[in-house]
């Protein structure tokens, strides 16, 4: 047993802090963060999509936290790219066109 | 923007008015959110949605659930920013809505708890036992005092959540949010001598109830 304000070896001990703040530190340890806060952007911007029928958040381009450049520069480069592919692949197939010998029909004159 | 580091980091905003410059600023930020500027809306929830987290984590105890409401919180601001006069800062609006809205959810967990089983507890009760089995002896220096902190850890969590929603949120405003009594006056809408009152009996019911459960004075 040892006395009130002295630890085990005899040695005096700072008085207690005040109640509130035992009890607030007390609190901060129990509800401390242990782990990162979620993101919850898409998830909102999915919320409102759906519950505003798609007036909101509808284009699945705004829903990017910025502009989506880089999409849009990738996009337009794929489109050329398909467009290169398919005018190398059908050029060929392309030929000249065949001389066509058409003679003007004979006239004939109906006698009176 | 609204916040205060967004103001500080802009050029036109270091010097002289800088109160003044953040005004202006967040009421055109306002405006933008209440012409429904997704970008707008999108720089908001960036800004507030770690501190919209950890308070509603504090009020509902449970992750997902808090997850949930973070994103509910959000989509609520999204319908009712029109509504927002300017009448206090854009946080405490902010921070009213969340916690009107955890209240609800609280009501409503508190009335589904009673009408089905009661498992809450004992499993609260055993996790601090649990999550103490995995630790050995040569794992910690004071194996004793780790156990009886993961106890009354659990305890804490248990007493403050079998809190009535009008103490817990006075009591996470203030103890843990650190607001000001004027603040969480805006918050709860009530007068301030009132938020003194709830917040002293808040504590004192917190600690009565951790002491009859750890069977000592909370030093």
């Amino acid at each position: 047993m040892t006395d009130p304000g002295h630890d085990l070896e005899g040695n005096e001990v700072a008085a207690s802090p005040e109640p509130e703040e035992s009890l607030r530190s007390m609190l901060r340890g129990a509800l401390r963060e242990e782990e990162p806060p979620p993101n919850v952007l898409a998830g909102v911007q999915k919320r409102i999509r759906e519950r505003s029928k798609g007036k909101f958040y509808a284009d699945g381009w705004s829903t990017a936290k910025h502009p989506p450049l880089n999409t849009y520069l990738v996009t337009s480069l794929l489109m050329l790219a398909v467009l290169g592919i398919s005018y190398a692949l059908l050029s060929p197939l392309v030929g000249s066109p065949v001389p066509v010998r058409n003679q003007p029909a004979p006239v004939q004159l109906i006698p009176r | 923007m609204a916040d205060r580091r967004d103001v500080a980091a802009h050029p036109v905003y270091l010097g002289g008015g800088v109160a003044e410059a953040e005004d202006q600023s967040e009421r055109k930020f306002i405006e933008r959110l209440a012409r429904r500027d997704e970008r707008a809306f999108n720089e908001l929830v960036e800004l507030y949605e770690a501190r919209v987290f950890r308070l509603v984590l504090r009020m509902l105890g449970r992750r997902d659930e808090a997850e949930d409401m973070a994103q509910e919180v959000f989509v609520q601001i999204f319908k009712a920013v029109g509504t927002f006069r300017g009448d206090s800062k854009l946080s405490t609006w902010i921070y009213r809505v969340s916690v009107n809205l955890c209240k609800n959810r609280m009501k409503y967990l508190a009335r589904r708890h009673s009408e089905g089983e009661d498992e809450l507890e004992p499993v609260a009760e055993r996790a601090a036992l649990d999550e103490a089995k995995g630790v050995t002896f040569g794992d910690v220096a004071q194996p004793d005092r780790m156990v009886e902190g993961y106890q009354i850890e659990r305890v804490v969590q248990l007493c403050i959540a079998e809190l009535e929603p009008d103490f817990r949120e006075v009591l996470i405003l203030r103890d843990l949010e650190d607001l000001s009594y004027e603040e969480i006056s805006e918050i709860t809408g009530l007068p301030e001598g009132t938020v003194k009152s709830r917040l002293h009996r808040a504590r004192s019911m917190l600690r009565a109830n951790v002491e009859r459960k750890m069977g000592e004075k909370i030093r």
